[in-house]
Formats: structure tokens, sequence, C-alpha cells
């Protein structure tokens, strides 16, 4: 088999590994009881990471999804009093209009997605900071379980969190790879020109991609939130890294076209797996983002396609 | 002095120089003629070491040399004036001058300006330019950067043992006929300094500076003329060479095209790239627009498709007018775009047969965004019989199938989804023979079947046979519009006649 096919496993080779060494330095590790809390309590990194699989596969990156989430904790927390479930839909529309909003910036005034991402990750902060009062708010207990609590159940052994993180995997695999807006995704990450050839709204599509990156990762603040049972302009920081980490072990190269949110799903178990080594192997946590830095380093460098960039790197 | 004996160069099925003997000796102006195509930039190329020949020798003064890069040409005294300036616009004229070559001026890790500045005045003394060496390089006028090239080229002199040669690609293509003058006189002055190769569409201007000429046509040298005996005709004959075989161009199936308009131009102009520019093109009709590289053709036929949007004049497809110029609304007008750039515009690599074929009408295989595969996958079968693609299963990523069959994914692309108006920017570039036989029978027949067709070819041959019309575009204006019925076709001549 070719160089570039055995690519393709890599990822699953990984984690297989990856896990293999757990499994071998601590049995317990496969403990299902343990395995499914370990999984669901990287629900909300997973959701964050498969929007921003979204972008990446056109060849883009959103830096402001940790800002996005971060903003929405404070958003739920301050007008849960008031809406009750209904703040849920002022947040996801929060995160699209964010996300669309990167990428008007992006297609209409040519500023290259990392730093329209990153300007829009800092309105975002400087909102939830504005709006926190600088402070770490937290939830009425009571109003919490009345309106989330059902996030936070289990219906016969699995927690609802993980069923929430497989329904949108599915809508996102469906949107992938069964829709025309996924085909034009695909085409859009692989050729842009070509695309453009073909009569593709090249424009409306990237904007969507960004759209579905913010509206995830408001959604990832909901959960987060809801979770901790409060919220601040700072209480998602490390996720972004951690995110792009998930999307990029996963075999989805920066330079877009291939791979896709189920190499998300392998590549998000990669992280929680080096994170659950990290602590076994007792590594501080002030250690842990070198560690994930030098992952991500790894991960680009082996997945980017060279051939799309024609020499040239900025 | 500067020698090539039997230079030979390969590409991937194509044979792009086949044994060509080059001299230059000197204090000589040579000139190099010849069609697109025929070789004159990949001699260039070996010339000054961007690529390395497969066979022959390559002699300075009867010694062997063999460059593998051109830093080392250079080093031999072999310098190129780029027809794309190779000046960096935002550093000053001086460290263009000595761009790579710094050390020269470095004491203990800096750089004395004064030092250079007095050197590169020097320099801008031989070509005759006055400017503050320290001028920022994009302030200058297009002829002063060509001046500065020059200059850059000639501090070879300095730095090199022995002769100079100098290459001078297309020179004059974007200056004014009195900057034309001043250039030449300029060049037959520094003889004295350096020989010269010349390398020019104009075959006039060629004429005028050259010493003696070099023809070339499909990569070997058909011709060397004296000035003295040189003859415009003579020369543009021996550069297009052979007479046209119009089976091969399956002229007997050239049907007359009908009465009804698909696309009309009226007065069309977009900035400097084009001007003034009006034709109909009908039904079943096959128009060739022809003209030398950079007449401003392929962006008429950008313009038709929507990539730009023209800055005066009005466009109609199938009567209406065009109000926005953008590639959906065209493609919703049913024309079709083959580019040039098959592996960047035309297909998308990465994605299969059947998912390129099908990138342009997605709206017909889905419904409510959702999409058909299967009637998608069973159309792509279809046409792949249709057209005869080689391909083993309409799963294969596109971007691995031959130069040829990317070509019919893309002509599917666009007649399955009912496109009656077909661009063809370069449609046979790169394809080997048998390819190119199919390309022509799917002009042939999509014209029969009434769609209207327009070409920007590759080779003068191709635009006659294929043709029912022939416009000559000249530095992107109207120039002279051919009948091509059969019996009735221009020469190559008459065209090339227009053209240069």
């Amino acid at each position: 088999m070719k160089l570039e096919a055995l690519k393709h496993f890599l990822p699953w080779f990984t984690l297989l590994v990856l896990v293999t060494i757990i499994g071998i330095a601590n049995p317990a590790f496969f403990d299902p009881a343990g395995l499914i809390g370990l999984v669901a309590d990287i629900v909300p990194l997973f959701i964050m990471a498969l929007g921003m699989t979204f972008v990446i596969y056109i060849g883009g990156i959103d830096l402001s999804v940790q800002q996005v989430a971060n903003l929405v904790t404070v958003i739920t927390t301050v007008y849960l009093a008031n809406f009750g479930m209904g703040v849920a839909v002022i947040c996801i529309l929060v995160g699209f209009l964010f996300g669309a909003f990167s990428g008007f910036i992006t297609t209409r005034l040519f500023v290259p997605s990392f730093v329209s991402t990153l300007a829009m990750g800092f309105v975002a902060l400087s909102s939830a900071r504005y709006l926190s009062g600088e402070r770490a708010l937290s939830m009425d207990t009571t109003l919490r379980n009345e309106n989330f609590g059902w996030i936070f159940g289990n219906t016969a052994g699995i927690p609802h969190e993980l069923a929430i993180a497989g329904v949108l995997l599915f809508l996102a695999w469906f949107l992938q790879t069964r829709t025309t807006f996924g085909r034009a995704l695909k085409a859009v990450g692989s050729g842009e020109l070509a695309a453009v050839a073909s009569g593709l709204k090249v424009d409306r599509i990237k904007i969507l991609a960004f759209g579905i990156s913010g509206t995830l990762a408001a959604i990832a603040g909901l959960m987060f939130s809801v979770k901790l049972s409060g919220g601040d302009a700072h209480i998602a920081n490390g996720f972004l890294l951690l995110s792009i980490v998930a999307v990029l072990v996963g075999g989805t190269p920066l330079t877009g076209g291939v791979g896709g949110v189920i190499n998300t799903v392998v590549g998000t178990l990669i992280v929680l797996v080096i994170r659950v080594a990290m602590v076994y192997l007792e590594i501080d946590a002030t250690q842990q983002q070198l560690v994930f830095g030098v992952v991500l380093i790894a991960a680009i460098a082996l997945t980017i396609d060279r051939s799309k960039l024609r020499g040239v790197v900025k | 002095m500067y020698e090539l004996r039997k230079v030979d160069k390969k590409f991937p099925g194509v044979h792009a120089l086949k044994a060509v003997d080059f001299t230059v000796n000197r204090g000589e102006i040579v000139g190099l003629v010849g069609e697109n195509g025929a070789g004159k930039s990949t001699l260039m190329k070996v010339i000054y070491g961007a690529y390395q020949a497969d066979g022959g020798t390559v002699t300075i003064d009867q010694k062997v040399v063999r460059f593998h890069n051109p830093r080392q040409a250079m080093d031999h005294g072999i310098g190129m004036v780029f027809q794309e300036q190779s000046l960096i616009a935002n550093l000053s004229v001086m460290e263009n001058i000595f761009l790579g070559y710094e050390a020269q001026f470095v004491k203990s890790g800096i750089i004395n300006w004064g030092a250079m500045a007095k050197a590169a005045k020097e320099q801008l003394a031989k070509v005759k330019l006055d400017v503050d060496p320290a001028t920022t390089t994009s302030k200058l006028s297009f002829v002063q950067r060509q001046l500065v090239e020059l200059a850059k080229v000639l501090t070879l002199e300095e730095r090199v043992d022995g002769d100079l040669v100098v290459l001078l690609d297309e020179p004059t293509s974007v200056l004014a006929r009195e900057e034309v003058e001043l250039l030449f006189e300029l060049v037959r002055e520094l003889t004295k300094r350096a020989s010269f190769i010349f390398v020019s569409h104009r075959m006039e201007e060629v004429l005028e500076l050259s010493d003696r000429i070099y023809v070339m046509k499909d990569g070997e040298i058909v011709d060397v003329v004296e000035q003295a005996d040189a003859d415009i005709r003579a020369i543009q004959h021996k550069m297009v060479g052979r007479d046209v075989d119009t089976q091969y161009y399956r002229e007997d199936q050239q049907k007359p095209y009908s009465e009804e308009k698909l696309v009309s131009c009226h007065s069309v102009s977009l900035g400097q790239r084009y001007k003034d520019i009006s034709f109909d093109l009908h039904r079943g009709e096959v128009l060739s627009l022809v003209g030398t590289e950079g007449s401003g053709r392929e962006a008429i036929l950008r313009t038709i498709f929507g990539l730009n949007c023209p800055t005066s004049g009005h466009v109609e497809i199938k009567g209406e007018q065009i109000s926005k110029f953008n590639a959906r609304t065209s493609v919703g007008k049913g024309i079709g775009y083959v580019p040039r750039e098959r592996k960047i515009e035309g297909i998308v690599s990465g994605m299969s047969v059947y998912e390129n074929m099908t990138l342009s009408q997605m709206q017909s295989y889905s419904s409510a965004g959702v999409l058909n595969t299967a009637a998608e996958k069973s159309l792509a079968r279809e046409w792949i019989e249709r057209l005869g693609i080689k391909t083993p299963n309409e799963f294969k990523d596109c971007g691995g199938l031959s130069g040829g069959n990317q070509q019919k994914v893309v002509l599917a692309k666009w007649r399955s989804g009912g496109s009656d108006i077909i661009l063809l920017d370069h449609p046979t570039r790169g394809l080997d023979i048998g390819a190119k036989e199919d390309v022509y029978d799917m002009v042939r027949e999509m014209s029969s079947q009434g769609v209207g067709i327009l070409l920007v070819a590759d080779t003068l041959e191709e635009a006659i046979g294929l043709s029912h019309t022939i416009i000559v575009i000249k530095d992107g204006m109207f120039c002279k519009r051919f009948d091509g019925k059969p019996g009735g076709k221009p020469s190559l001549f008459d065209l090339v006649h227009h053209m240069i």
C-alpha cells in the first residue's frame, strides 16, 4: 500500500496504539462505566471540534470558538431566569451570527479567516466581560435543573450528553456526506477555483461553514455552562487549542478537502486518551498544554497537503 | 563562443527540443522566433540554467559546461532579462541590482550603502538610466524597470571572466514605439559588452535588431537566416510549416450554422485588457478568437462566462442582456467554460469523476438539498461510455486521470447539464495527438447538435480547421474577421499577417 493511502489510517492507528499502551499500563482504563464517564466528559470539546471541522474542511480556521463559548456561558447564566429554556435559542443564534459574520469578513473583505475569527473572538471576549461585569456568575440551581437538568440524565446507562453528541454527529455527518451543501464544501476545500468556475455560490457556502462552527461552539458553551452551573468570560479557555488538535490529529488537514466529521470523532478520542495518559504519567497540569502544542505541530506537519501550498507558507 | 550542440529536452509526452544546434558569437545579436509552443521558452530555460538538457552539449569557448541552476549560468556570464520582470517592487533600485550579491559591500556584517549606491550608479550608467539608486523600484516606469533589469544582468561583466550572453525575452511587448527605438539603440551599443539573444513575437522588430535569426517549429530549428537575407513572409511560412491536413480536423463534417444568436457582444471593453470588442455567436457556430499570447482573447472568454466584469459595453446571452457578471448566472444561462488551467479551474482534484460531473448541476440531482447519489452515478457511467473516458469506474479521483480524460470529464459536466454555449480556452493544451483528435471530434459533434462554441485554440491550424468564423484580435482590439467555411478557409499566413 502506498504511503498516501496509509496516511488515511494514521489517526485510527494512533488511537489504537495509545489505547493499547494505556490499557497495558492500567487495565482499569477499560472499565465500561469509567470509560463512558470519560467520554461523556469530553462532549463539549467534541461539539466544538465538530463545528471547527467544517471550517478547516474548506481550508479555513476558526480561532473564535473558545471566546464564543465563553460569551455563551455568560449569556446563559444571565438570561436563564428571564427566558428559561428559550435562552438556548438565543445562544445558538448568537453563535451562528458570530461565525457567519467572521465568514462575511473573510469572503467579502478578503481578510484571511485566521485574522477575522481572531478579531471576532476578541469582540466576543469583550462582550462576555461587559455582560458578566468581570465576575464569575453562577446559576440558580433550581432553575438550572428545571430547564436543563435533562442534559445530565442517564437512560439505560447512556448519559444524555453522549446522546446529544451522537445526534449532532449524525446531523453533521449527514450534512457533509449526503447534501449538496456538503459536496460544495468538499469542492471549495479541494479546489475552490474550480468550484467558482462551476457556478457554485462559494461565498455563501463559506459563510455558512463559519456559521455552523459558531453555532456548535455556542452549543458547547451552553453545555459547559449548565454543567458548571455558571458562566464567566474565561471559563472555556484552553478549549481552542484542544479543538484544533482534535480536528487535525483526526486527519482533516489545514489545507482542507479531505477528512471530515468522522475523523474528528477519532481526533477527539485521541485528545481524550492523551489527557488520561498525562494523568497516569503524572504530568503536571502546567505542562499539559505544552504536550498538546507539540502534538498540534506534529499533526499539522504530518497531514498538510504540500502540493496545495505551492511552496509558499507564511 | 557560446554553442549548443544537438541539445535535446523531453517532458512527459512532449519532445520539447529536438537536437537543437544554436550558436552565439561575440558581440552578436541573435533573434529567436517561433509560434507558441514551438519550444522557444524551453530553449531559453536550458540556456539560462532553469532546465537541464537531456542530451547534447553546451560549450562556452569550446569548454563543455553544465548548469544546474540559473546562478551557475550567471557565474558563466549568462543572464536573463525576464518578460515578467523579476525585480522586487518594494526594494530600492540598488538592492535589486545587487540582490544575492551584497557580500561585496559587507564589512563586519554591515552593508555599506554608500559603496553600493556608487556601484549601482556605475551599472545604471551602462544603460543610460539616470535615477537615484535608492529609489524604490515600484516608483519607476515600466521602461525604467526594464533598464534596471538589464543593468542588473550587466553586473555580470565585472563579476565574470569571459564574455556575456544576455537573453531578452519579449522585451518590447509593452513598450511604445519610441521606447522600442531607444532600447534597440542601447542594445546595439551594448554589443561591445555582451552578446544578445532576442526573443519576440514582433517579426519586424526581430528583423530590425538581429544579426542572425533562428526560426523554431515543433522543438526544432527549421531555419537560420542572416539579417541581409531575411524576408518576413519566408520566415512566417517556415514558422507555421506544414500544410493543414483537413481530414485531421474533420472539416468534411463541418455543417452550416443557424441564424439564432446565442451570444452578442456590443463594444465590450475591459480596462487595458481588451477594447471595443463586438461579435455574435450563433447556434451551431464555432467561432475562434486568434491572436498572440497576451492579445486579450482569454479575458474575453472569461468576461462572457462572468468571471470578470467588463468596464464598458454590454453582453447579451440568448437575447437577454447580462446585468450581473458572475459564473452562477452564466451557468444558469447554459454557458459552460472549459478553462486552460484544467487542473485548477476545470476539475476538482480529490473529488471523484461523478462528483466532478454533477458539480455545476447538483440541484438537478438532489431534492431539498439531499443528493441522489445513485442518479449521479448512473449519469457518470452514461457519459464515461459516451465519451470513452478511460477510468476504471466513476468513483476514481478525477485528479488521477490523464489530461485528455480530465478534459472529457469537464466537457461531460457541461454537456450533461444541457449547456449549449461552450467556451473553450486552449482545450487541447498539453494533450497528446490521440486525445487532441478526440477533442476535435467532440467540438464537431457539439456544433452539429446546435451548440455555439467560442474557441481560443492552442494553434492556428486548430482554429482554422475547426471554425466557421475566425476573428483576429491584436493588442486587445478587433483586427480582422475571416469566414471559415470549408473550401474558403483563410491560410495560416493570412492570419499570422494580421496577428503580428
